[in-house]
């Protein structure tokens, strides 16, 4: 059931997830080099409205906020998918790998899981967070340590039945090592699961990236979203906050539900295989 | 055999959690004393007070005294001295605990009750117009994260259209009592609670919405409706009761999220809590507070995971080996 990834993602809420993620990606890779301004540089007046010069307006200290909302965007979805790579990764290392190889070393992945998907994840990274005070990378490992247990429980099922599976008997009979099996056999069917462990763990670091940035529990230095809103939220008695406060809001929720849409979506395909 | 795994799980666990506490401001460079207080705490605080916390925690001697002295602090609940407040972190949290206590509380009963009832309603009738309307609303409503939908509330139902108090859990010097008092109350924690259910309502309406929609077909209701009950007593008394357990369960297991969300929604209502409280310790460097509030939160959740754990299969029989499945405890 090698699945072809082409028919994936045709058709409803799964289409819908894809385009709003290609849009925010193509925001984001534009924050690279094309924002208006420099995000943090004194840009205009402030408390100006949207114009030609500043399509979103600027702030109290009349920094650009489209520049700013490009370069959330840029870590945003720089964190949500490395941490979606870094957990999915440990949880194949760890949770298909161990199944794979057995014995101790199975056991002690079991434990290392059931202790970690214990642990809610939310108020870790909170604590661990606050301490450190992360860059973007920083982040990124903190929220993977926290997330990888889900992923790694969710590939050990799904090796746990390919283990006994034909193909796999086979190849073990025909003298295959565990490698190989694992490259060959494993980590190919695992990929359905794995893209859906990938999808939710991505949206949870959106939300998470936003969430620690509003609290203020990040690298003061860093461009967010969730940053913008903690700062618009100070000055609503102005009318700014229907250019500050609502577009960094907007596109938190419509990364969120991307991302959502497109887990929505895979789902239904693998139902309907 | 179970018991002892789960015990020994949720000891490490715990553990864990604890040393996170030790082990992160250790990591940093410097003094101890210095990266555990900030410097805002060594400046501010008399020689004498600092000799006592190297005392108490032994910052002058090893690692593992160290960490000794800090876990029997832990288990004295003696969470440290907040210089922010001047005040034992305890007897700190104490003060903005019954608020965020009554905010979780009333949360958590009407976003369970309206999860359950909706995602009932809504699976019951699948694919009809009303179900399709409800999925696609709260699907797009559990997207928003929690404090942009406070955000959102605030700002029309108290700035633009002000119908509710900004901030706040009552207003300062009303001197109201009685009735009066009550009201206020109410008034002030009407937005930061429909904020909560309304983010965190989702989870559960699609779980019920799915386990009702599994069901539909299953012997039990036939006959139910072969004995001629009504379509509502179908509904309720016999669909309902079968979803009833896990989605009490599911609220149990979700509450970090909901703690995680009243953190948040508090900053943005500046509700006495103790999110209002992180966000305090935070803008002060006041790591000792700061620790607190979230190991209470964990630890909270940790224990009320347990729980449920051990419950389940008392409430649910059909599970004989609870294995909640990963998507659930995540």
């Amino acid at each position: 059931m090698h699945i072809q990834y082409g028919k994936k993602l045709k058709s409803g809420p799964g289409l819908l997830g894809l385009y709003l993620l290609i849009f925010w990606a193509a925001v984001a890779l534009a924050g690279f080099f094309l924002t208006p301004y420099a995000p943090e540089a004194y840009a205009g007046k402030a408390f100006l409205p949207p114009s030609a010069a500043h399509w979103l307006g600027t702030n109290d200290v009349g920094q650009d906020l489209l520049s700013q909302l490009m370069a959330g965007a840029r870590t945003s979805l720089g964190v949500a998918i490395g941490a979606a790579f870094v957990s999915a990764l440990l949880g194949a290392l760890l949770g298909a790998g161990g199944t794979l190889v057995g014995g101790s070393v199975e056991r002690l992945t079991v434990r290392m899981m059931d202790v970690g998907l214990v642990i809610p994840p939310i108020l870790a990274a909170m604590l661990a967070a606050a301490y450190l005070q992360p860059g973007s990378f920083t982040l990124i490992g903190i929220l993977a340590f926290f997330f990888w247990p889900g992923t790694g429980r969710l590939l050990r099922s799904q090796t746990l039945l390919l283990r006994e599976s034909g193909p796999v008997t086979a190849a073990r009979t025909f003298g295959a090592g565990r490698w190989y099996l694992l490259r060959r056999h494993v980590l190919p069917d695992l990929a359905p699961v794995l893209s859906a462990a990938m999808i939710h763990d991505a949206r949870r670091a959106v939300f998470l990236e936003a969430g620690l940035a509003f609290l203020g529990i990040s690298d003061p230095l860093a461009q967010s979203w969730g940053r913008m809103i903690q700062q618009a939220l100070a000055f609503t008695y102005l009318d700014a906050w229907s250019w500050w406060l609502l577009p960094p809001g907007i596109a938190v929720s419509s990364l969120v539900l991307a991302f959502a849409l497109i887990g929505t979506g895979l789902e239904e395909t693998h139902a309907a295989d | 055999m179970r018991i002892s795994r789960l015990l020994t799980d949720y000891a490490i666990a715990f553990f864990l959690l604890c040393s996170l506490g030790f082990v992160l401001p250790r990591l940093l460079p410097g003094d101890p004393f210095l990266a555990i207080y900030g410097e805002e705490a060594a400046l501010s605080m008399t020689p004498e007070m600092k000799a006592e916390i190297y005392r108490r925690f032994a910052l002058d001697q090893s690692w593992g005294t160290q960490f000794v002295a800090y876990f029997a602090s832990l288990l004295r609940a003696d969470l440290g001295w907040s210089y922010y407040f001047n005040a034992p972190v305890g007897k700190v949290m104490a003060g903005f605990l019954p608020w965020t206590i009554l905010l979780a509380g009333a949360s958590l009963l009407i976003s369970t009750v309206g999860g359950f009832v909706l995602g009932l309603e809504s699976g019951s009738r699948k694919g009809s117009r009303w179900d399709k309307g409800l999925f696609a609303g709260l699907m797009l409503v559990g997207g928003v994260p929690d404090f942009f939908v406070g955000a959102l509330l605030l700002l029309g139902f108290a700035v633009i259209w002000p119908l509710f108090p900004l901030g706040g859990a009552v207003t300062v010097y009303g001197g109201q009592a009685g009735w009066a008092w009550g009201l206020d109350v109410l008034r002030h924690l009407a937005l930061p609670l429909a904020s909560l259910v309304l983010a965190r309502m989702t989870t559960l309406y699609l779980l019920c919405r799915n386990s009702a929609a599994l069901l539909l077909k299953a012997p039990f209701l036939r006959t139910a409706r072969s004995k001629g009950c009504d379509e509502g007593s179908i509904r309720y008394r016999h669909l309902g009761r079968s979803v009833l357990l896990p989605a009490a369960t599911s609220a149990g297991l979700h509450l970090s999220h909901l703690f995680a969300g009243i953190l948040m929604i508090e900053v943005v209502f500046g509700y006495p809590g103790m999110g209002t409280l992180l966000h305090r310790a935070l803008a002060a460097r006041d790591y000792p507070l700061l620790q607190g509030i979230l190991l209470l939160a964990s630890v909270t959740v940790l224990g009320v995971n347990f729980f449920v754990e051990l419950l389940y299969p008392i409430l649910d029989p059909r599970v004989k080996t609870a294995c909640i499945s990963n998507t659930e405890r995540s």
